[in-house]
């Protein structure tokens, strides 16, 4: 949801690291995105080419690894892997008590510059 | 060369949220974000607040919505400290819109604000505002089914309130399903049923606030 302003901060992101490193060009940038976090990669993607132009990021990729949602049961003590983008509950006790352990991710992990 | 980096896209917001959370800190202000569809209650729910909880707590409150000030003069008809931000078509405050008006609130006499979001709940949820918590308000007359179909409101919410339940009899309502399935997703979530019109669950919801604020 509102991923314009999600690239917005991206680029931001990016670019000063590259600069205060002292890099004049970003060739790709690795992303984590959770599937609960809200974020679509492709809407993400769109955003991020259409404000990078004119900037030391206009030749960067971006490359976005998604992030599954895990979880622990509080009940079983087991954890596990969900395709939903939330948990109702546990799949293998039912229980509802649960704690989310992977899938709210939204970062940067590695940037390759010139 | 490759830079490893472990940063947060931590948004603009996030970070203007933040030193609108400090501002509150500082003055002991609670704050609630109010979220809800259009029409689910939230301004009359204020209203019937204000009047239970006004002669305890000093409240304030923010408006949001795209036009108008409507929200804004019924709640200063009741004497409450209010601003009215109209954001000109976003569909949600963000925390810029909130510390662009903090100046004109008298928020060293404020104990509790309430900031009453643009009714929508979809993107409020993901907008920090520098708030204590979120509350939802779930209508009745929207039905049951609205839980599941936007999860993170609901376990973004300290709170959920199922309003205008005065209309239960006259409607095809699940209200178990409503609390089952949000607790569900959040298994903490408080859940009053509410009536603005009749007064039904008025005097638990105001209760609970007291116990946040004490």
């Amino acid at each position: 949801m509102h991923e314009l302003s999600i690239a917005e901060s991206l680029l931001d992101v990016a670019l000063e690291n590259c600069k205060s490193k002292g890099f004049s060009q970003i060739g790709s940038i690795k992303l984590l995105i959770g599937k609960a976090s809200g974020v679509m990669p492709d809407a993400l993607l769109f955003g991020f080419n259409a404000l990078k132009e004119g900037t030391i990021a206009d030749k960067a990729a971006l490359e976005i690894q998604e992030v599954p949602v895990t979880g622990h049961c509080n009940d079983c003590r087991k954890d596990f892997t969900t395709e939903e983008i939330y948990i109702l509950n546990c799949p293998h006790c039912g229980g509802v008590s649960c704690t989310l352990l992977t899938g709210r991710e939204l970062m940067i992990t590695e940037m390759e510059v010139f | 060369m490759k830079l490893k980096l472990a940063n947060k896209i931590l948004t603009a917001n996030e970070r203007i949220a933040e030193g609108n959370r400090k501002s509150f800190d500082d003055r002991g202000i609670f704050v609630i974000n109010l979220i809800s569809s259009p029409g689910a209650g939230k301004t009359t729910l204020l209203e019937t607040t204000i009047r239970d909880l006004g002669d305890e707590v000093n409240l304030g409150v923010i408006e949001g919505d795209i036009m108008g000030t409507d929200d804004a003069e019924r709640i200063d008809r009741l004497g409450v400290p209010v601003v009215q931000i109209n954001t000109g078509g976003a569909c949600h405050l963000d925390a810029s819109m909130i510390s662009d008006v903090l100046d004109e609130l008298p928020l060293d006499s404020i104990r509790l604000l309430f900031i009453e979001n643009v009714g929508n709940l979809v993107c409020p949820a993901e907008f920090k505002l520098g708030e204590d918590i979120k509350v939802v308000i779930l209508s009745l007359t929207e039905g049951h089914d609205k839980p599941l179909k936007y999860p993170i409101i609901f376990q973004e919410s300290k709170a959920l309130l199922i309003s205008k339940i005065d209309l239960k009899p006259f409607l095809d309502v699940d209200v178990e399903k409503i609390k089952r399935d949000a607790r569900s997703l959040n298994p903490s979530l408080e859940i009053f049923e509410v009536s603005s019109k009749t007064g039904e669950g008025i005097q638990q919801w105001a209760k609970w606030i007291k116990t946040l604020i004490s």
